[in-house]
């Protein structure tokens, strides 16, 4: 189980997160529901090590895993989508899903990820992981990334950011593709359909947990929030 | 191929440094037009249909002419091999080639220095393209521990002509280089001039990429990449000259730096022609930040991350 306990984390004399708490239990989804500016991708940076809590720590399995950095979390099995893929001249996709040969993968595996996100293998594999790709083509290719890594657990930060309509139905696969493997899916989103697909949700406004529990229960508090933070609105949630 | 029956050794020799260095074997065919020096001598000169090559062996080095015919259109490159076998030495190469009208040729040049210890290589190049001809040329090198060269290569490029020439120095050390590529550009015509170099230790590499768009409608776009490791030194200068009506001009310039290396980059862009479009792009520095962090989150090291990354800034 990853957990973050306790966590809080300030930069510039501000506090991003407060006393933030999250249990992820393997093989669940899990989506991190809030408006722009939550505070929701700095809680995917503190999980994947990229930043440490300024108080706090992050547990795996009971370990004490705050100091670790991301090659040694990755390592561990986490993995973080980022909301917006980098991008990488003169590296192609197929280098690049099998980073470079050193990921135990063969064309059959390569080809199975690039299908379920939608793109041919014929027509990718040799293309470059560069800005000939449009941001929809590139997301599908990170996504594929994270099939390939059959990841303990895999922190997706706005997977539908930058996709098409088609967008629904790729989420709906990665997370039946990433549930058959046994990944626990952090779900990083301000979508209310797309936090929906998920078991839990936890929805974070202005650094803390406003609400957590059942999806479908979380969303609708969400959805009567307007998908705004009810702490900076002064909703009241009968709570 | 006709090779010079006293210098068989020398080209075996040759063929075997292409083998460990992965190049293409194939070249020395006799399908394909080639020259091939060691040293000061012709070692193997081959003609086909369209293209003719006249070598004369002068003091330190080779000069040689190559024309192409009009409306040749070839289905193998044009190989220029030069060699250099021993490890210390000076060696001067001169090219003067021309290529007739709506032709479509490729130019292969190899520089061989694998031994060199001490070594001077000077290479001079002046390129005519006819009026609707499309000429590439690469130029790719194998260099010992020791090579300074100084390499200039000076293209005209005549109506609706393209040119595209790339220099790669990524896999030896490049030592003491300086590159300067050249090209004067007419009505309609096109260049691209790429150089990609990596710098380790105590190298020190100057480049020099200039483009004169002088007639109407003429684009170019020079791009270099240089990696700089240890106590490297680089300098890049990317000049664009808009002169004629329409032309459009793009220099870009990315240098990596790792350890104490020393780069800098000078885009100069001039227009004295109101119609003219010239632009530049820079970046100077470490590997971007959130190219290495996405990778390492898939679980490479900091350094196999920086491995990847700096292998495809360098790819050909």
């Amino acid at each position: 189980m990853l957990v973050l306990r306790n966590v809080t984390y300030s930069t510039d004399g501000r506090k991003i997160l407060e006393n933030i708490n999250m249990r992820f239990k393997e093989g669940m989804s899990y989506s991190i529901l809030g408006p722009n500016g939550a505070g929701k991708s700095t809680i995917a940076y503190i999980l994947m090590g990229v930043i440490k809590p300024s108080e706090g720590k992050v547990l795996l399995d009971e370990r004490d895993i705050t100091d670790l950095g991301i090659t040694e979390r990755a390592k561990l099995g986490i993995t973080l989508l980022w909301q917006e893929p980098a991008r990488y001249d003169g590296i192609t996709v197929e280098e690049y899903l099998t980073l470079g040969g050193k990921l135990n993968v063969d064309t059959r595996d390569v080809k199975g990820v690039l299908e379920i996100v939608g793109l041919p293998y014929e027509l990718y594999c040799h293309r470059f992981v560069d800005r000939s790709l449009s941001g929809g083509e590139r997301k599908r290719i990170e996504l594929a990334s994270i099939l390939l890594l059959k990841p303990k657990y895999a922190i997706l930060d706005e997977p539908d950011s930058g996709l098409d309509i088609t967008a629904s139905e790729l989420i709906d696969r990665i997370l039946g593709y990433l549930k058959k493997v046994g990944t626990t899916v952090i779900l990083i989103t301000h979508h209310e359909e797309i936090a929906k697909k998920t078991d839990f949700s936890y929805f974070v406004c202005g650094g803390k947990v406003v609400r957590k529990g059942f999806s479908d229960e979380v969303v609708e508090y969400y959805k009567r929030a307007c998908g705004k933070c009810p702490l900076l609105e002064g909703m009241s949630d009968g709570h | 191929m006709v090779i010079k029956i006293d210098r068989v050794k020398e080209y075996e020799a040759l063929v075997e440094i292409y083998k460990k260095e992965g190049l293409d074997t194939s070249l020395f065919g006799d399908r394909i037009a080639a020259i091939i020096i060691s040293g000061d001598k012709i070692i193997g000169l081959n003609n086909v249909e369209g293209v003719e090559i006249v070598g004369e062996e002068i003091e330190n080095g080779v000069k040689a002419e190559v024309r192409i015919a009009d409306g040749t259109e070839l289905p193998f490159p044009i190989h220029l091999c030069t060699g250099f076998l021993k490890d210390e030495g000076y060696q001067r190469v001169i090219f003067d080639i021309t290529i007739g009208k709506n032709s479509k040729v490729k130019f292969l040049s190899h520089c061989i220095f694998p031994y060199a210890k001490d070594f001077t290589h000077e290479a001079y190049a002046k390129i005519r393209i006819g009026e609707g001809s499309s000429v590439v040329y690469e130029d790719e090198h194998v260099h010992g521990e020791g090579v300074k060269m100084f390499s200039k290569t000076e293209v005209e490029v005549g109506k609706r002509g393209r040119y595209t020439g790339k220099f790669s120095l990524t896999k030896h050390r490049a030592k003491d280089l300086k590159l300067e590529m050249t090209a004067e550009l007419d009505d309609y015509a096109v260049t691209e001039l790429v150089s990609k170099i990596k710098a380790v230790k105590d190298d020190s590499v100057e480049v020099k990429e200039v483009a004169y768009l002088k007639g109407s409608h003429a684009k170019a776009n020079l791009k270099t990449t240089v990696i700089a490791f240890d106590d490297a030194r680089a300098n890049v200068i990317n000049e664009a000259y808009g002169l004629g009506d329409y032309t459009k001009g793009h220099v870009e310039c990315h240098e990596i730096v790792k350890g104490n290396a020393d780069v800098q980059t000078i885009p100069l862009l001039r227009v004295k022609n109101d119609k003219a479009e010239l632009t530049h792009e820079a970046s100077i520095g470490r590997i971007n930040e959130a190219q290495l962090m996405q990778l390492m989150a898939k679980g490479l090291t900091e350094e196999e991350a920086a491995e990847l990354i700096i292998k495809g800034l360098l790819r050909e």
